[in-house]
């Protein structure tokens, strides 16, 4: 008996020092218990069937696998979900060396695994071996080559790849755990190895090492912290890809029918990744954004902001803005679909669909006219990028209309009141506001008193200012207008227009510099000009009224009044009575006009009026200029 | 940091095993970023029996940023830049294609290999490109002169 108790003793002691692993009973010294690590040297195909219509996928596991399976499999595919596992949770064995053990009785032992993956026909053989292999060594000691069958059993999967078609089926509810078992192992395995960083040319622990999750390939994490970090830094998120130089070029190459979408697919990495490596989240965040931007600015439908200070892209379903990044981190943006550029469709979005709202400012406006939102139901149209605005139009429109440009630096001036000697708030230049002329400083009236001059007799002419109704038009223009206005005339049609809008001067004439001195004798062209324009000028009068007004008081600031004793102020400045008919419209009292003209303005622009109606019954006043 | 750590393992590699008809060495050698390439024309390119200067530089960011090469000595090839600076750019050479792990041997590898073989179709000297591939005689007649002439003997 002491002996063989010794024998048993011995065998376990040995195993101990063979597998340090190896767990002896507390109570039972003849009771030990090891955990072998299974891991076939072909990965095993582990299939996870979805419960069909609730059925216990238990049951499937108890029945061992058949053709009858197979059956199923080839009739279900689709719903299976397959796996590669290299690394499966170990196998359990619990082994007693009864008294007895090894000339009398067999060891008894007891196999499992946590969750119970292996199926127990597999475990009933490989228990039952324990038996035979005890008898094949004629009742010695079997412990070890027991443990050793079983570690080759399980190097080769337990053959259950020669079963059930190569797959093992294994139960839904065990899929995760199986699968964490796999990562971790694979994970502890990579700690351990030593790779060669292609970067820094040396050899690291896998533990400091980083496995690019789609290419396989190995960095090592601070060469690839420093680089990630320095492109992230540099807002090259092109570089945010596989450091190895071939990688994904083979790919492109297979899939060359797709190359172009598959190229940017597959290369830039997963933000989840990078913090995996792991970088700093805000570098993190940083790339999310860059390539959100990206995205944003490369998609053609994309819609920004009107507001010039702000200029946000309008909300999107399709690039949501990223304000946390757990949220990204789950959702794939690489993988996502990334829908080929859509030609944009002529005709104009949907009204239903014109509205958009700034995801930085919060703006509502609508994509279409650019203007603030105006609800469904209005008719819109699409505001070129390159128009003039149209406050900006009027007043450029203005500006060459209703201002005499100063003959020494061509700044625009405006006559409030007063005669025709100007003298330049710019350049101090003395000029005549009929005709442009320089006149001498010394004495400025000569110019108006030479019978042969055009402005001979008319100082006063317009005494109380242009107020911007045309009276007065120099087609005199600067170099910048000359060269729009070349540019216009170019383009026939626009130049049509333009000239038209410029006055009675027919197309393909350039504008000329001050006017020929007009004589007396003939009908002021000012007259006809009126007559022309009186429609036009009107209608810019309601836009203009702020414009003017500041104009207004500038000029009162900038301009010196002219030296003469105030005259009452005249509301007919045009002397020319010949210009009577034609001038009536343009001579009846300003207010109603212009509230007239606003109010069909602000209809037809569905405006709410800003002004305040004291404001519209002053706006008279508001041009006068005290009399001193 | 670990930047001239690996340059110096790059230069050690170089200088020990060169590739065939290169020789390697610092301009300076209290800098290891600016490395001299002597490169004999390969035998059977047209510009064999000559003996050309390269200049390495590597920048501060190096390996993330791509080497610069320059031909110091002038030479007729269609993508190498027919100027004082004779600046060799395209594939690997490119930032935009460059990666980490790229090795100055491999630079040095393709720009002899390049000597052997032109590339026309990504080249600087566009005119020297078309030459190559229209009138083979004419380019290699000229490459010739030029490898006499400014790259017979140091």
């Amino acid at each position: 008996m002491a002996n063989q108790e010794d024998e048993r003793e011995e065998e376990l002691s040995a195993i101990t020092a063979i597998f340090p692993e190896l767990v002896l009973d507390e109570k039972n010294p003849f009771k030990a218990t090891i955990d072998l690590p299974v891991a076939p040297a072909s990965p095993l195909t582990v299939v996870f069937p979805f419960p069909v219509d609730g059925a216990p996928p238990l049951s499937n596991l108890l029945t061992p696998p058949g053709s009858d399976n197979e059956g199923r499999k080839a009739s279900a595919a689709a719903p299976w979900e397959i796996r590669h596992l290299s690394y499966l949770p170990p196998l359990r064995l619990h082994i007693i060396l009864p008294a007895g053990y090894p000339a009398e009785k067999a060891p008894q032992v007891q196999l499992s695994t946590s969750p119970a993956w292996l199926p127990k026909d597999v475990t009933r053989n490989l228990e039952a071996e324990c038996a035979e292999l005890w008898e094949e060594y004629g009742h010695g000691q079997v412990v070890f080559a027991y443990i050793d069958y079983l570690q080759q059993a399980a190097e080769r999967g337990f053959d259950l790849a020669e079963r059930a078609g190569g797959m093992l089926e294994v139960a839904q509810d065990m899929k995760i755990a199986l699968l964490d078992f796999d990562i971790e192992a694979k994970r502890e395995k990579f700690e351990q190895e030593t790779f060669d960083c292609g970067v820094c040319l040396e050899p690291k622990k896998g533990s400091s090492c980083h496995r690019m999750v789609r290419c396989g390939h190995v960095f090592c994490v601070p060469c690839l912290q420093d680089f990630y970090n320095n492109a992230i830094t540099e807002g090259d998120v092109a570089s945010i890809k596989c450091l190895a130089p071939d990688c994904g070029k083979d790919r492109r190459g297979n899939t060359a029918q797709s190359t172009q979408r598959k190229k940017k697919r597959e290369r830039t990495l997963n933000p989840s990744e990078l913090l995996q490596i792991p970088l700093e989240r805000t570098a993190v965040q940083r790339y999310v954004e860059l390539k959100r931007k990206k995205k944003l600015e490369s998609d053609k439908t994309t819609v920004y902001c009107p507001r010039t200070w702000c200029q946000g892209p309008a909300r999107s379903k399709k690039y949501p803005k990223v304000t946390n990044l757990s949220q990204i981190v789950e959702s794939d943006s690489d993988s996502e679909t990334e829908t080929p550029p859509k030609n944009e469709p002529k005709d104009l979005p949907p009204s239903a669909d014109r509205l958009r709202i700034c995801e930085d400012c919060n703006y509502a406006f609508c994509r279409v006219c650019l203007s603030g939102w105006h609800g469904e139901f209005v008719r819109c149209w699409p505001r070129s990028n390159t128009e003039l605005t149209e406050e900006e139009k009027a007043s450029y429109d203005y500006i060459r209309l209703h201002t005499s440009p100063c003959p020494t630096c061509s700044s625009p001036c405006q006559k409030t009141m007063g005669c025709n000697h100007m003298n330049c708030f710019q350049c101090r230049t003395h000029f005549c506001y009929l005709c442009g002329a320089w006149l001498d400083a010394g004495n400025p009236y000569q110019h108006f008193n030479q019978p042969d001059k055009g402005c001979y007799m008319r100082l006063w002419e317009l005494e109380g200012g242009d107020e911007g109704n045309g009276e007065v038009h120099f087609d005199g223009a600067r170099g910048w207008e000359a060269a729009i206005a070349a540019a216009n005339e170019a383009d026939a049609a626009q130049g049509n227009q333009d000239q038209n809008r410029d006055g009675p001067a027919p197309p393909g004439v350039p504008p000329e510099a001050p006017r020929p001195p007009r004589t007396d004798d003939d009908p002021p062209p000012v007259v006809a000009l009126q007559q022309m324009q009186l429609d036009e000028a009107t209608e810019l009068e309601n836009d203009l009224w702020n414009d003017i007004r500041q104009r207004q008081a500038l000029d009162r600031r900038l301009q010196r009044p002219a030296p003469q004793p105030p005259q009452p102020r005249r509301r007919q400045r045009d002397p020319a009575p010949a210009a009577a008919p034609a001038a009536a419209n343009a001579a009846a009292p300003p207010e109603p006009r212009v509230g007239l003209q606003r109010f069909l303005q602000m209809v037809r622009n569905d405006e709410e009026d800003g002004w305040d109606s004291d404001e519209l019954e002053d706006v008279d006043g508001g041009w006068d200029i005290p009399e001193r | 940091m670990s930047a001239s750590k690996r340059i110096v393992k790059e230069l050690t590699e170089v200088t020990s095993n060169p590739p065939a008809g290169t020789k390697v060495q610092l301009v300076d050698e209290s800098d290891v970023h600016v490395w001299e390439v002597l490169l004999d024309g390969p035998e059977q390119s047209v510009y064999a029996g000559g003996h050309f200067k390269l200049l390495l530089t590597l920048p501060k960011d190096y390996p993330f940023k791509p080497p610069v090469l320059n031909f110091q000595t002038k030479i007729y090839h269609p993508n190498v830049s027919n100027d004082d600076k004779g600046s060799m750019c395209l594939g690997m050479l490119r930032s935009d294609e460059w990666k980490p792990p790229n090795k100055l041997m491999a630079v040095i590898n393709m720009a002899r290999n390049l000597l052997i073989e032109p590339n026309p179709d990504d080249a600087v000297e566009t005119a020297i490109a078309d030459q190559y591939k229209s009138n083979r005689q004419e380019f290699e007649k000229t490459a010739r002169d030029w490898t006499k002439k400014f790259a017979g003997r140091k």
